[in-house]
């Protein structure tokens, strides 16, 4: 059966290249806009989703507190969570660990390094 | 369509919506709005744009956004204050991204020059280096040479060395210093051969508690190569005693690879710090413990569980658990599952254009819907009115009683085909905003080429009119702004003078008025000044120099062809681009345009346009046999001329006196050529039409109605004609023409009958 995975990004295109990079992979695919619909949406689909990308800049609600938000949900203390960050920012990787991030993605992404960090960190 | 180009096009439309959000955040960070949130709103939009444009590789514009971005950080993490200089330069930025995105996307290429100095500009902002040219994505990190962890190359080892010269390295390019790239060189070829590298690795609780696998980690490693995996489970508890959230077990992997150390740490980049870990090419150390075969190490390692009463059950789990984890060991790396899997509810297709997708976070209920079927629809709407005035004549032509059921139910249809027209014009309505947003930058790049504070203000942003008046009214406005700042406003010293603010105001504003939308242009100038422009007017021979004139038709006179206030043509407004342009184009909207000016205080213009394109308000009238219509909001009254009433003042011309004044009487019927003699008017019927301040009076055959009719290209269908503005097609199937009142009172040349029109 295949993956479900929860993207997190205000940006429209960013989704949007997401969305095809893991339809093609053979993910399904459930978005949401910034953090605070990223909680919403993970709650409506918990049993659903089996990994999180989500962005860091975000409104409302940004991806640091977006993750330590999924964290304290029982449900998804261990789901893989990666980040989409800029390649120069180190310090912007290790807050998002500190948050609860599994790993990385760096932006803008390779469609390959996408799946495979998505593999290193889900079964 | 390609997928790829569709996102594209997503990206640049997001590109607006971020270059519009960027330009008002700033504006009002600049106007004192210094709350967080909005400096991190304007940070996100230009880091958007970066993203995007990063994906799409449009390197110059990831360059300058780069540079805007570090800015805007320094700004939102307190390092830079916002203070008014600084806001200048980014909205200037702003205005720069904007030329960045339009060039990336096929528009006209950036000023290059402009845009190295402002970047230089922002860059000095914080004191951040500037990419270099060259750069692309990644910008050059300083390369060291620390040490050379890798396989043995039969070197000495350098660090063997504690003063000294270096040994007799193998001949690397010559020189005293070895040639790292030499050396690089060397280490390459070595790789091609097989490495073996011992690899020890405890688990913390970190590492589970963000989201990592063991067993996923030693899966990557088995992709790097063979592997010989060994499990110490010295500490590892009973069942009863586990805390599945901890680290109990310590691994040890000997894997031989093709792949170098690098490879072998990328395995564990997402844990680092997250577990303890030794990795150590092979040879190099304590001897690798002897190992159990593959397959079963786990069960060899694995204390066998204690099978007692209740445990039954739990021996069974444990086994399921280690065939589990085997099985994702022993596995191929897992492929995909195949595409086009039957997906739920809950997919979001991925960049199919004509599908309307629904916004996730939709509070407000709205849907994007493809352009192309809002004009598809409006258009079989309009077929559906015709139509159905088609089947109404028909019906009251064969003599159907109006009581009669069917009667009554075209009725209804008529109501209801109304209604359905009415809401679905609404769906093309949009606000003015989208052409109002672009006028704070048009005003900026006036304000600066003429050396003049301007203020702009505007108002009713909101207000909705049809598309295709949304798209029209952005060139009037520009021009009309131009025109405003360049000649309406006085210089700063002029103003001071006068006892204004040195700081000019243009007013722009929108509002509905009379079923019409109506804008205003106004400044708080000098106003016109009249006797300049009697002056020019009658220099041009546009006017008779000894005319008096009211100051109304004085400030009317500007819209005349051929005037031009400019007597240095400045390269904004005077580039042939008058007054006269911007009218001709409203009228072309079957709008009107008026001005109104006070000496000292300033002007106002005021345009009114038809809410729609798509239907007119029509008299319906017949002249020289033909069915026209003339457009309602031109027809001030009708008349039935009276013989004692109209004055020959030509071979061809009249003139109607009406209560105390004369305005031109023309013969609609000869003016369009489809009588060739003038008839009595004292048979016809006289509509007094109005355009601007333009008064006539025009001769038709006989009035047969008004109606609403759907108008119908008539250049789409045939070609443009002068002296009509549309077509569209009756209840009884005839196509009938729908004058075009403004170059009929003009008196331009007529195709048929120049006689008529004759200079």
């Amino acid at each position: 059966m295949s993956k479900t995975i929860l993207t997190v990004d205000d940006s429209r295109t960013m989704r949007d290249m997401l969305a095809m990079a893991l339809n093609d992979a053979g993910f399904n695919v459930v978005q949401a806009v910034d953090g605070e619909d990223g909680l919403a949406v993970l709650d409506a689909h918990s049993a659903d989703v089996d990994v999180i990308i989500t962005d860091i800049n975000m409104p409302k609600l940004d991806g640091f507190g977006f993750i330590e938000g999924v964290r304290k949900d029982s449900r998804h203390r261990t789901t893989p969570i990666l980040v989409l960050t800029t390649e120069s920012d180190g310090s912007k990787k290790d807050r998002a660990r500190q948050a609860g991030a599994t790993g990385w993605i760096v932006k803008p992404f390779n469609p390959v390094k996408l799946i495979d960090a998505i593999r290193r960190v889900a079964a | 369509m390609d997928p790829l180009a569709a996102i594209r096009d997503t990206f640049f439309q997001e590109c607006e919506e971020q270059l519009a959000e960027l330009e008002s955040g700033l504006l009002a960070i600049e106007e004192g709005d210094h709350d967080p949130e909005r400096i991190n709103a304007v940070f996100r939009a230009v880091h958007s744009i970066k993203g995007g444009a990063g994906a799409f590789g449009l390197e110059a514009l990831v360059r300058f956004a780069h540079v805007f971005e570090t800015a805007l950080d320094e700004m939102r993490s307190g390092g830079l204050a916002p203070e008014d200089h600084v806001l200048k330069e980014m909205l200037r930025a702003a205005d720069l991204l904007a030329d960045h995105v339009a060039a990336a996307r096929g528009g006209p290429e950036v000023d290059m020059a402009r845009s190295t100095l402002l970047a230089a500009e922002l860059a000095a902002l914080t004191g951040a280096p500037l990419p270099g040219e060259d750069d692309g994505e990644d910008f050059d990190i300083p390369f060291e040479v620390v040490g050379f962890n890798g396989p043995d190359l039969g070197l000495p080892d350098l660090s063997d060395f504690g003063g000294g010269g270096l040994p007799d390295l193998p001949d690397l390019g010559g020189g005293d210093a070895p040639d790292i790239n030499a050396l690089l060189q060397l280490a390459d070829d070595v790789d091609g051969g097989p490495n073996t590298f011992v690899i020890r690795m405890k688990p913390t609780r970190a590492l589970y508690g963000h989201g990592n696998e063991t067993a996923l980690l030693l899966r990557e490693l088995r992709r790097l190569g063979e592997t010989r995996i060994t499990m110490d489970a010295a500490i590892l508890p009973a069942l009863d005693a586990l805390d599945p959230a901890e680290g109990y077990a310590a691994w040890t992997v000997e894997l031989t690879t093709s792949e170098g150390e690098d490879a072998v740490r990328e395995v564990f980049e997402f844990v680092d710090g997250h577990c303890e870990l030794d990795i150590r090419p092979a040879g190099d150390g304590e001897p690798v413990a002897e190992t159990a075969p593959e397959a079963p190490v786990l069960e060899a390692v694995m204390p066998q569980p204690v099978a007692s009463e209740g445990d039954v059950d739990v021996a069974a789990l444990i086994r399921q658990a280690q065939a589990a984890v085997q099985d994702l060991l022993g596995n191929e790396p897992a492929k995909a599952a195949q595409p086009g899997t039957a997906a739920p509810a809950l997919v979001a297709a991925p960049g199919r254009p004509a599908a309307p997708a629904t916004a996730v976070s939709a509070p407000a209920a709205t849907i994007r819907v493809d352009l192309e079927r809002v004009d598809r629809l409006i258009d079989l709407v309009g077929e559906l009115v015709i139509n159905q005035a088609v089947l109404a004549q028909r019906a009251a032509e064969s003599g159907l009683a109006r009581q009669t059921d069917v009667a009554m139910g075209l009725d209804d249809l008529e109501q209801l085909t109304r209604e359905i027209q009415d809401s679905v014009m609404a769906i093309r309505a949009q606000p003015v905003k989208s052409v109002f947003q672009r006028m704070p930058r048009l005003v900026r790049e006036v304000a600066a080429a003429v050396g003049k504070d301007v203020r702009l203000v505007t108002e009713g942003e909101n207000t909705e009119v049809d598309k295709t008046v949304i798209e029209k009214l952005s060139d009037p406005i520009t021009h009309m702004i131009r025109n405003a700042i360049d000649h309406g406003l006085e210089s700063a010293e002029k103003r001071v003078a006068a006892g204004k603010s040195a700081e000019g105001q243009v007013k722009l504003a929108a509002f509905h008025r009379s079923g019409r939308i109506v804008i205003e242009v106004s400044d708080d100038g000098a106003g016109i000044n009249r006797p300049r422009v009697r002056d020019i007017a009658a220099s041009k021979g546009l006017i008779d120099a000894a005319a008096q004139l009211s100051d109304e038709e004085i400030d009317n006179l500007i819209f005349l062809p051929g005037f031009s206030t400019a007597s240095a043509v400045s390269d904004i407004s005077g580039r042939g681009v008058g007054m006269d342009v911007v009218k001709r184009s409203i009228i072309a909207l079957g709008g009107r345009i008026s001005i109104n000016s006070t000496p000292g205080k300033g002007s106002v213009f005021t345009m009114s346009l038809p809410l729609t394109l798509a239907v007119l308000d029509g008299m319906v009238v017949s002249a020289g046999g033909q069915t026209l219509i003339a457009p309602l909001s031109t027809i001030i009254e009708t008349l039935q001329p009276k013989a004692s009433e109209v004055k020959p003042i030509g071979p061809a011309a009249w003139l109607m006196s009406i209560r105390d004044s004369f305005v031109p009487l023309i013969d609609v019927g000869l003016a369009l050529g489809y009588r060739t003699e003038p008839v009595d008017p004292a048979n016809c019927v006289a509509l007094l039409v109005e355009e601007g301040a333009t008064r006539a009076a025009l001769l038709v055959d006989a009035i047969q109605g008004q109606r609403q009719v759907v108008i119908k290209s008539l250049e789409a269908n045939y070609r443009h004609v002068v002296g009509i503005a549309a077509a569209t097609i009756l209840g009884d199937g005839r196509v009938a023409l729908i004058l075009d009142v403004d170059a009929i009172i003009t008196r331009r040349t007529v195709d048929t009958v120049p006689a008529s029109f004759a200079a």
